[in-house]
């Protein structure tokens, strides 16, 4: 069987995943799914015809109906309502959980074995509610996070150092949001620790432009925000999954008491593979780390209750 | 660096497999390989050119007969040496290959003036070293090939141990080429991840040996050295140059005051750019690591002084 990949939404975020992974011939079809059907097949048209300039054999294909995204491999959720100069990622919340919910329950019955790589915001709580509708198992569902804090994080490393791009491995866990636990202790460039290069107040500087590259974005864009860097560090999830590269990331992950916390979703080192989250890793963290990831879960916990308030799930608690 | 050229003196195993893995690579516009013994280089050249076919970028790759015929490279990778052989003692292996230095580094001056020379020959620090003394160019132009072959060598081995993909491997070795390297595994991360969080003290320091002997190991199974490690690591350090990319390599350089000590080549992390060595990184050594650096320099500097006690740099 031909390996597949649908991505979901034909938004600039969904069209770019779509568009790298044919670039790259990482799989042989890339199916889109989005609610306007002629826009996704005028998109994947072309994009079926960049992949023959590039000579790849990768076909990109649109979904007539929900059916066609039997026999994926991997589903990416991209869906979801843009966020707005000035719109906090929580506004989005209940309008973006109906819309994911929606998704969710189409891969339960139509790509029962897909492994879903969910990329829509609030990130961490989307993940959660893509486990609540389709009851996969947790390796079989990713949040894509981490890969796009730790390449802005690497990003504003290099700004400071000016050499070692592509090189500098920086670590973020937490949540996908303003509660993001950016770790510099555990960020090197080519091997070499930061804090060999940088002094604290730089590093501290980083850790702030980090936090603020998402909105740093939207406030230049006016409309929209940032897809090219999440839709390539989306596709490496994509790769690494379609390769078994048992490559580590950061990735939203139902937690099943790691690091102390059951239940919820948050950005923590996993082990990509075939499989999907093969693995999840467990770092020791200093009491000051703790305590901001303890914050970072707290934030997802809260924006869960508010669904929750709204009795979005069957099981919740009263 | 529009020419793109890069000549390999030395069209032996390490030479030969430089090369080709930069051939596939699409790296360079043009290779020259040079060898004293005839007809190899001229074989090996059209068997690679051949392999080229299958390339992302054309690479024309062609030969010389006379060493002298390698004009205009911007850089010469220098592979050129003979291993010891039985019998031989360490100052007759190092007198020997010094020369040989000597022969091919005049040519070079003569003939690719603005060169960037890699420096591929054992011992290699010392070879590193006689290449500085005899062109006298700046430091940043002479650069010698250790860490980018011992660091892959080191992250082969952490995958092998953890099962976690090679790519994501961080890798940090400084110190000589030989015996006393110097890994540092406790400082790298696998992915997100430092090395230590995921294996215990006791794989660590068997990861150090391994990696120390990486090279003696292939030597048992294989009954001499390997070459495919070191042509692609050589490629490596190549397209950060030609590329310009200010990449960090850990590469034998001569020191000027960094790590307190000066007028000897060892390896640290070096950045690499169209320049050679854009910059030399210092990293801060706690005191069991700055022991150990100082014995490696010590190792190094034994082999400067065969040189100096035979009257090397002397003339002739």
């Amino acid at each position: 069987m031909a390996s597949k990949v649908t991505v979901i939404g034909t938004g600039n975020f969904g069209s770019t995943v779509a568009f790298i992974l044919a670039m790259r011939g990482s799989c042989h079809e890339v199916v889109l799914r989005g609610r306007n059907i002629d826009i996704a097949k005028g998109k994947a048209l072309d994009m079926s015809q960049a992949a023959n300039a590039a000579r790849e054999h990768t076909i990109v294909r649109a979904a007539e109906t929900a059916k066609d995204m039997a026999g994926s491999e991997i589903v990416v959720i991209t869906a979801g309502a843009p966020r707005s100069p000035g719109m906090n990622r929580d506004d989005l919340l209940v309008k973006n959980a109906e819309i994911v919910k929606g998704y969710a329950l189409e891969i339960k019955e139509y790509a029962p074995n897909a492994i879903v790589v969910v990329v829509s915001n609030p990130l961490d709580v989307m993940t959660y509610v893509v486990h609540k509708y389709t009851g996969f198992p947790r390796e079989r569902i990713l949040g894509m996070a981490g890969i796009l804090d730790s390449a802005r994080m690497a990003h504003f490393i290099y700004e400071k150092l000016g050499y070692g791009a592509g090189q500098i491995r920086a670590t973020v866990m937490g949540g996908h949001g303003d509660t993001m636990v950016p770790l510099p202790k555990f960020t090197t460039v080519a091997g070499v620790p930061i804090a060999d290069l940088l002094d604290s107040e730089e590093i501290g500087e980083v850790v702030q432009k980090t936090r603020d590259g998402g909105a740093q974005i939207v406030n230049l864009l006016g409309s929209g925000s940032a897809y090219y860097a999440p839709a390539k560090s989306t596709a490496v999830m994509v790769d690494a999954i379609l390769k078994d590269t048992k490559q580590i990331h950061s990735c939203a992950v139902l937690l099943k008491g790691e690091y102390g916390y059951s239940d919820i979703v948050s950005g923590v080192p996993v082990m990509i593979g075939a499989a999907g989250g093969e693995k999840v890793i467990e770092m020791s963290l200093n009491d000051l780390q703790k305590t901001r990831f303890k914050n970072s879960v707290a934030s997802v916990k809260e924006m869960v209750d508010a669904l929750c308030a709204t009795r979005f799930f069957e099981d919740c608690e009263e | 660096m529009v020419n793109r050229k890069v000549g390999i003196v030395g069209a032996g195993a390490v030479g030969a497999s430089a090369a080709y893995a930069l051939t596939l690579m699409g790296v360079c516009k043009e290779i020259v390989l040079f060898d004293v013994a005839p007809g190899v280089a001229h074989g090996k050249a059209i068997d690679i050119a051949q392999a080229g076919y299958y390339a992302p970028q054309d690479t024309i790759v062609t030969h010389v007969d006379i060493a002298s015929d390698m004009k205009n490279c911007d850089i010469v990778v220098i592979t050129a040496g003979v291993p010891r052989k039985p019998g031989m003692t360490r100052a007759d292996l190092l007198m020997i290959n010094a020369k040989i230095m000597k022969d091919v580094v005049g040519n070079i001056v003569e003939n690719s003036p603005n060169a960037i020379i890699i420096c591929v020959s054992n011992p290699l620090d010392v070879m590193t070293y006689a290449i500085h003394k005899i062109t006298g160019w700046d430091r940043n132009r002479i650069i010698g090939m250790a860490g980018a072959l011992d660091g892959s060598r080191m992250a082969y081995q952490i995958s092998k141990l953890t099962g976690i993909s090679k790519r994501q491997t961080g890798s940090l070795v400084i110190g000589d080429h030989g015996e006393n390297m110097i890994p540092l595994p406790d400082k790298i991360l696998v992915g997100d991840v430092p090395l230590n969080e995921l294996i215990s003290k006791e794989d660590m320091e068997g990861i150090i040996e391994r990696t120390r002997f990486g090279g003696a190991e292939i030597v048992k199974h294989l009954g001499t050295s390997g070459y495919y490690g070191p042509g692609r690591a050589i490629a490596h350090m190549v397209e950060a140059i030609l590329n310009d990319t200010h990449t960090i390599i850990s590469s034998s350089v001569l020191l000027d005051g960094e790590y307190g000590f000066s007028n000897v080549t060892v390896g640290v992390p070096a950045v690499l750019g169209r320049n050679g060595i854009e910059r030399i990184i210092e990293l801060k050594l706690d005191e069991e690591i700055k022991t150990k650096f100082k014995v490696s320099v010590d190792s190094i500097q034994s082999g400067i002084d065969i040189l100096n006690e035979n009257n090397f740099f002397k003339g002739e």
